[in-house]
């Protein structure tokens, strides 16, 4: 003890100074955190409790159990056949939809990304003046609603919407074309539009960040404009270019205003089936079930995603 | 200075319960203390239909309380119970005698007290205890319109067979794929199993196996037939006066509607026959207002005037007898039958499934409908 208390003064002044930089750097961070648990963490741990009772008519059943989770995979003789492919499952409806949200979902953040490349590109090569305003301008479509840009959609690809009006005043076709609305189609294409302009801005980024003097280097050393796009440009803008294909990607597998707005039947998404689960069926522990599966899913996605195009190597490149 | 001869008057105990109350109250702090009926009232809370949340539907109740109740639009009655038992505070909501009991069985209404209502008396007898208004021997809907649901069409670009006999098949036939729309209800299943030979009696309770095929066979092609499901009855007005659709599982105001517009429309009686319902408005135990607030509202409703707007406005029936004295003949005409027992006597009366039975047809239309490619 006598040791002890001869050493204190220093130990203490030493573990009081690492407490209050600890508490310091809490208490920065505390309105985020505090926003995170109560809006996220504990929602989310509601719904994994949901998702392992049963609702029994009116009634919740508390008594926990797999059930939710089991309905979903339990086989069945008879195939539901799908798109020429059988599905083996007695409820194959979430597993289907599953499926052809991700698959929506990849075409989407695909044709974001051819589109927002180019436009991100242009705004960090070619821009020299008013750089400010060129951003501003590219923010314009968040000015508006979600829900309306969502809507205008479905103007435009109504039947007596503007391409059809357009092509019937034109001449070029006498009734209009019926295929236009209400398909998986012009959900993805809805998805794409609406979600173009937040890819632009991390893909604008990182390519602002690449230094210039390595294109010079790379031209220097005889590539042309192509290889040197492929070899310098491409891999130094690959963070950026990932992260914008993550925040479309993510977002939209479980959307459903837009399905709900221009998709019609044929274009419903995993995120129309919880919400009916939810607000229709009244069956809100299997909607529980399908939200949290769809959650893991996702991630696995994303995780394969990251390995396959080798993330690892991009970051060990970095550092 | 005020607040420290406050402080200092509260210190010395020399303060009244009354002006602590007071200086309580202007911090809000005062209402935890006073007795529940003498805070302001809580603004009624009503589930509606889309559409029904005009004033002109309720001017009574506006009149009295000089502001219209809060409304919450609903699709349809399975949404709004969904959101009921969510925790929703609702006061009033407007189901239909084949909905109503589900709302009961939830244990979510109560009974109302029909001496409250200045105009039940005027109400078809009949409609006073018809099944529905009257459930497990409570009155649990005050009745306020009726009508009915059929097939619409346009026959200026329909085809003469079908005019000859009009049937409910054509929503379940490929030659009228992409011209037709049903309405986005589980109806769909039942309506085809009516077209396959079914009587109304067997198939509205439908379960497990027969259901699911009845599911796959008919919910299918109608998901498949139709251009696309309405769920609101604008979109498929709009629908049918652009042409886009030349057929619809319709009630009686988009006929109504589209004559108003000039456009060329006709309200069928199928060879499967043609569906009555009536509605009305139910006392729910979730709701925070007063109570009086909720059957002045449902009084406001039974009103003849009321059903004098809802019979010119959209082709409607009322359940008041009175709104049929004070209509425009002309509306009346239109009608064509204007007493309800009579009209059910002609058609099929929507009949209430059991919860079991309702509960299944949710979830093979939801599945019917995500299969759809």
């Amino acid at each position: 003890m006598s040791i002890a208390e001869e050493t204190d003064p220093v130990s203490r002044s030493r573990d009081t100074a690492a407490i209050r930089r600890w508490l310091r750097g809490y208490a920065l961070l505390s309105p985020a955190l505090v926003v995170m648990i109560a809006m996220l963490a504990l929602p989310v741990a509601a719904l994994v409790l949901l998702s392992f009772w049963t609702q029994n008519g009116f009634e919740l059943d508390r008594t926990p159990t797999l059930a939710n989770y089991a309905s979903l995979v339990t086989p069945s003789a008879e195939p539901t056949i799908w798109f020429g492919i059988p599905f083996y499952l007695s409820y194959p409806v979430p597993a289907i939809l599953m499926i052809k949200s991700i698959i929506m979902s990849l075409t989407a953040t695909v044709a974001v990304i051819l589109l927002a490349y180019p436009m991100a590109y242009f705004l960090a090569f070619r821009v020299t003046r008013n750089k400010a305003m060129w951003i501003i301008l590219i923010t314009i479509p968040f000015w508006t609603s979600y829900l309306l840009r969502v809507f205008a959609w479905k103007i435009v690809l109504g039947f007596n919407g503007a391409i059809n009006s357009g092509l019937k005043a034109i001449g070029i076709i006498d009734k209009p074309l019926e295929f236009l609305l209400y398909n998986p189609g012009a959900v993805t294409l809805t998805l794409a539009h609406s979600w173009v302009a937040f890819a632009i801005l991390p893909i604008y980024v990182s390519l602002e960040k690449i230094d210039r003097s390595l294109l010079e280097a790379a031209s220097d050393l005889g590539d042309s404009r192509l290889r040197r796009f492929l070899r310098v440009t491409l891999p130094l803008s690959a963070p950026g270019t990932i992260a914008a294909a993550l925040l479309v990607f993510i977002p939209t597998v479980g959307d459903y205003v837009t399905p709900t707005l221009v998709g019609g039947p044929g274009g419903t998404m995993i995120g129309n089936l919880v919400q009916d689960l939810f607000l229709k069926q009244n069956n809100a522990p299997l909607g529980a079930a399908v939200a949290i599966v769809m959650m893991l899913i996702i991630a696995l996605v994303v995780a394969i995603f990251l390995w396959a195009i080798g993330y690892g190597r991009i970051r060990a490149r970095r550092q | 200075m005020q607040r420290i001869k406050f402080i200092d008057k509260m210190y010395q105990g020399k303060l009244s319960r009354r002006q602590m109350m007071q200086a309580a109250s202007a911090f809000g702090v005062g209402s935890l203390f006073l007795p529940r009926q003498a805070r302001a009232a809580e603004v009624l809370t009503c589930l509606e239909w889309g559409g029904y949340d005009a004033p002109e539907y309720f001017q009574a109740y506006v009149d009295k309380y000089g502001a219209q109740p809060n409304f919450s639009i609903f699709a349809g009655e399975e949404d709004a119970l969904a959101k009921v038992l969510a925790g929703f505070a609702g006061d009033v909501m407007h189901p239909c005698n084949y909905s109503v009991a589900r709302f009961v069985n939830a244990g979510v209404t109560k009974e109302i007290d029909t001496s409250r209502l200045t105009h039940w008396p005027d109400i078809f007898p009949n409609l006073q205890t018809a099944e529905g208004v009257v459930w497990d021997g409570k009155v649990v809907m005050a009745p306020a319109d009726w009508g009915n649901s059929s097939l619409a069409y346009r026959p200026d670009l329909m085809d003469d067979d079908f005019k000859a006999d009009p049937t409910w098949e054509i929503f379940y036939d490929e030659k009228y794929a992409g011209r037709v729309s049903m309405s986005d209800n589980e109806i769909a299943i039942t309506i085809g199993a009516m077209v396959g030979g079914m009587p109304y009696d067997e198939a509205y309770k439908l379960e497990g196996a027969a259901l699911e095929a009845a599911a796959k066979e008919w919910g299918t092609k109608a998901v498949n037939v139709s251009k696309f499901l309405w769920t609101d009855s604008s979109e498929v007005q709009q629908a049918m006066a652009s042409g886009e659709i030349i057929a619809a599982y319709a009630w009686n105001d988009l006929v109504a509607n589209l004559r108003g517009q000039g456009i060329p429309v006709e309200f069928s009686t199928p060879k499967e026959g043609m569906f009555t319902w009536f509605c009305g408005l139910t006392l729910l135990n979730t709701g925070k207002a007063d109570e009086q607030a909720a059957y002045d509202f449902i009084d406001a409703w039974l009103s003849p005037e009321t059903g004098k707007t809802l019979i010119e406005g959209s082709g409607y029936g009322h359940a008041n007898m009175k709104s049929f004295e004070i209509a425009d003949p002309e509306a009346l005409a239109n009608m064509g039958i204007t007493d309800p027992i009579e009209m059910m006597k002609h058609t099929i009366v929507f009949k209430t499934p059991s919860d079991a039975v309702q509960e299944g047809f949710n979830k093979v239309w939801a599945d019917t409908k995500a299969l759809k490619y």
